[in-house]
């Protein structure tokens, strides 16, 4: 199964989308985990996620966080206005376009 | 506009990815769950069962006193025992962050070498007495609790990095090769060099000090760095440029977590601590400013004390967009979560929206101060969880002061007529767009 892990600066409004995302992605049937961590956990748990998206508010930190994953998996800002109205529907689609 | 964006966004991406700074971030917030329970403790030991209290009423004071032993033990084993942590836990983040493969060795070593530096010669004053006296084999909680903060980082993170170098030197590797020999077995080999070379350079280094400044290592870092920087960045000047930064770089859509809070937090933990510390002992409460007071009275429903802008919106708005962000997020906003109306309005890039959203934190923040200053209510002296709802956080804060959470209401009442007319504004500008 595919993994989608969803980063901010505590891991906390991520987690609102990660929900939001999970109940779009069973509704449309697809398979796929969904997880929120704060940017000093990426580290620790990258490896087992398939594609990596940022918060816009630590979209500064795009190119570190590509050098802790060193390049294996994609990693991507989430728009703004998206993140903030927590259009989960197409921050998933974004996220499954990545994997790819 | 764009390049100021684009250069704020270098010079956070370069704070943001500064190794030791993200380490020392990284520390603190493994060591929240620590500083919370004390908190909690303090609440419990100097509010509820206070024998003086109102359970004094119920429950026997002498009764009550004993029970304080409970909190008072856990009180000691985080807050009083927090630099000892913090020395590990920067030393662990450290090398983590640097991708060494043995973390714990250096975490091991920075708690040894925190100790190493410790003075032998403690002063006391024994129970009953009025004297201090000096006695060896002690060590004082004075030297493990606030005090001991800045020399727990700059040491762990110096012994981290020789540790981590001398790691890398093949020369000081001992080959006890072989096969059969346990993987395990041969990493605690690698370190042994490395770790008594880090040890005795602290031990001599601190020895020398002790020898050159007739005092020890720890009275130095505590005088010539730690107490400048606390009461620089504790006065309100500074705490006010600092918050004022920091909220800019959010309304830039930069999250100052991994930007200004390494400078800033360990600062404010430190006053925060020494608060926690002198209330739980029934001394006079040193700092207005600290950890707690920046969350209660400067971060009301998020950054920028937006639970402001969501009433605001609720009051006045004529856009149903608007209105939706709000109720989206008015129950994250609750447990002083807003990126969703930040970003969500959007607040960011948004210039008319962007002027209160930076400044109500400072006015907020001057005015408790003052009032604080005043006598009106009771300093901060509670360290809770920054998701405490505003109203509720400024009563756990303060101890148990109703005052704090009126003047709360007062500052979110002022704080709303601060953002209507920015609100106006920038919805007018939008729908002539």
């Amino acid at each position: 199964m595919k993994k989608i892990l969803l980063v901010c600066n505590a891991g906390m409004s991520t987690s609102m989308l990660v929900q939001k995302m999970k109940k779009v992605a069973g509704e449309k049937g697809i398979e796929v985990t969904i997880d929120a961590v704060p940017s000093t956990e990426v580290s620790q748990c990258w490896e087992s996620a398939d594609v990596i998206l940022l918060g816009p508010q630590i979209g500064f930190m795009k190119d570190s966080i590509k050098d802790t994953v060193e390049n294996k998996i994609p990693v991507e800002v989430i728009n703004m206005v998206d993140y903030g109205r927590m259009n989960a529907d197409k921050v998933l689609t974004v996220a499954l376009d990545l994997i790819k | 506009m764009e390049k100021l964006f684009n250069k704020l966004g270098k010079v956070s991406q370069k704070l943001g990815g500064q190794i030791h700074l993200r380490s020392v971030r990284d520390a603190f917030a493994s060591l929240i769950p620590f500083i919370i329970i004390a908190g909690l403790m303090i609440f419990v030991n100097n509010v509820i069962i206070l024998p003086e209290g109102f359970m004094s009423k119920v429950i026997d004071p002498a009764t009550l006193t004993s029970w304080q032993d409970i909190g008072t033990s856990i009180i000691n084993g985080t807050l009083n025992f927090l630099a000892v942590l913090l020395a590990g836990a920067c030393a662990y983040h450290l090398a983590v962050n640097k991708k060494f493969e043995n973390p714990i060795a250096p975490a091991f070593l920075a708690i040894s070498i925190f100790v190493i530096l410790l003075p032998l010669v403690t002063s006391v004053i024994p129970v009953g007495a009025k004297e201090a006296v000096n006695v060896i084999g002690v060590l004082s909680l004075s030297s493990t609790n606030s005090g001991g903060m800045f020399v727990a980082i700059i040491t762990s993170i110096l012994s981290t990095e020789l540790f981590i170098r001398l790691s890398k030197n093949e020369k000081l590797k001992i080959n006890i090769g072989g096969e059969g020999v346990p993987p395990a077995v041969v990493k605690s080999f690698n370190s042994l060099i490395p770790i008594i070379i880090t040890i005795v350079i602290f031990a001599i280094v601190s020895f020398g000090i002790k020898q050159i400044f007739g005092t020890d290592i720890n009275t130095l870092i505590l005088q010539i760095i730690q107490r400048p920087l606390v009461s620089l960045i504790t006065s309100l000047p500074g705490f006010i440029f600092l918050m004022m930064l920091s909220n800019l770089f959010f309304a830039m859509g930069i999250h100052p977590g991994g930007v200004i809070a390494p400078i800033m937090d360990p600062i404010l933990y430190i006053a925060m601590n020494q608060n926690m510390a002198a209330y739980a002992s029934g001394d006079a409460i040193p700092n207005i400013i600290n950890m707690a007071f920046k969350d209660t009275f400067g971060v009301m429903g998020g950054s920028g004390n937006t639970i402001a802008l969501l009433i605001a919106i609720f009051l006045v708005s004529k856009r149903q967009d608007h209105k939706d962000i709000a109720k989206l997020s008015a129950a994250p906003s609750i447990f002083n979560i807003n990126e969703p109306v930040i970003f969500g309005l959007p607040i960011v890039f948004d210039l008319t929206l962007m002027i209160p959203f930076v400044l109500a934190s400072p006015i907020c923040l001057t005015a408790a101060y003052f009032v604080t200053k005043m006598g009106w209510m009771s300093r901060v002296v509670i360290q809770i969880p920054w998701t405490t709802p505003p109203v509720l956080s400024g009563f756990l804060a303060t101890g148990g002061d109703w005052r704090a959470s009126v003047f709360q209401i007062i500052m979110i009442a002022l704080t709303v007529l601060l953002y209507i007319p920015f609100l106006k504004l920038s919805e007018k500008k939008n729908n002539e767009v």
